[in-house]
């Protein structure tokens, strides 16, 4: 992001965009800073200072391009660079591990954790919730692009920096423990696991 | 059904595993060829369609019971005039 970039947008086009293409995105926002940070006072602020470095940036959004995403992206990296920082968060996975982990044979090995679409209808409390939750932070987030936001996994990558194939896996990856998650839900709910 | 059929395999000739092949049709990730090639894989093989009734399962509860935190009734103004402030 350039702040010598030659204006292209008028006060009055600048503020269309904040409000028309911007601001709609507000709950969807909220809702992700809410799940990277656990804290709604934190989700507050993350968003805030999201929607203030937007407009500050302004010039560097293409009208007609995906602002949901684009809000996305500096909400993720206000996260990472400001928040995390300050929370000083234990140690970070070892993506190598993990690509190695998908690719090698041990994935088509890999037991499935057995679990019921009858126990997942049960579940009508915040099971779901606590188990995403409970994912690393870098897991939970694929989920809340992927099946929270509908993002496609090409948005994905711009989002987070990295490339379309280690979507996919770390994709899988979250999938799994948040399957194994749920199983333990569905056992301490009395549903046999084989 | 012979590999050279599969539209999933990559073009080094890698072949897609079922949960591959599961994940990107969850996800709305392939071409029209590739899903009917699929929907008639899943017909066949019990671990897909098993495992894609559930996946979609958990892909529904996360999309009803995960996205209700709303923000704050006062965020939006809160918003706009710190912006105000500090253009002026
Ligand atoms: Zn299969």
């Amino acid at each position: 992001m350039e702040e010598s970039a030659r204006p292209i947008y008028t006060e009055a086009e600048k503020q269309e965009i904040f409000d028309k293409e911007f601001l709609p995105h507000i709950h969807a926002m909220y809702n992700f800073g809410y799940r990277l940070t656990l804290e709604r006072d934190d989700a507050k602020d993350l968003v805030q200072d999201t929607y203030f470095k937007a407009f500050r940036f302004i010039e560097s959004f293409q009208k007609g391009t995906n602002a949901k995403a684009w809000l996305f992206r500096i909400l993720k990296n206000s996260f990472i660079n400001d928040y995390r920082k300050k929370a000083k968060e234990p140690g970070k996975v070892d993506y190598q591990e993990v690509e190695s982990y998908y690719n090698s044979d041990d994935v088509h090995r890999q037991i499935t954790p057995d679990l019921r679409v009858e126990a997942l209808k049960d579940m009508i409390g915040d099971e779901i919730s606590n188990a995403l939750n409970s994912l690393d932070v870098d897991f939970r987030t694929v989920i809340i692009l992927c099946d929270l936001e509908g993002f496609k996994y090409e948005e994905m990558a711009k989002i987070l920096d990295i490339p379309i194939g280690t979507v996919r896996s770390r994709l899988h990856r979250a999938r799994h423990l948040l399957k194994e998650k749920l199983s333990e839900y569905a056992r301490s709910m009395g549903y046999k696991t084989a | 059904m012979s590999d050279s059929t599969n539209p999933f395999t990559s073009p080094s000739g890698k072949r897609a595993t079922c949960m591959e092949m599961l994940q990107l049709y969850l996800d709305g990730e392939v071409t029209q060829e590739q899903r009917a090639y699929f929907l008639h894989h899943m017909d066949m093989c019990m671990p897909c369609f098993k495992g894609y009734q559930v996946d979609m399962a958990i892909k529904e509860l996360l999309k009803t019971r995960c996205c209700g935190e709303g923000a704050p009734g006062d965020l939006v103004q809160q918003i706009k005039a710190q912006i105000a402030q500090q253009n002026s």
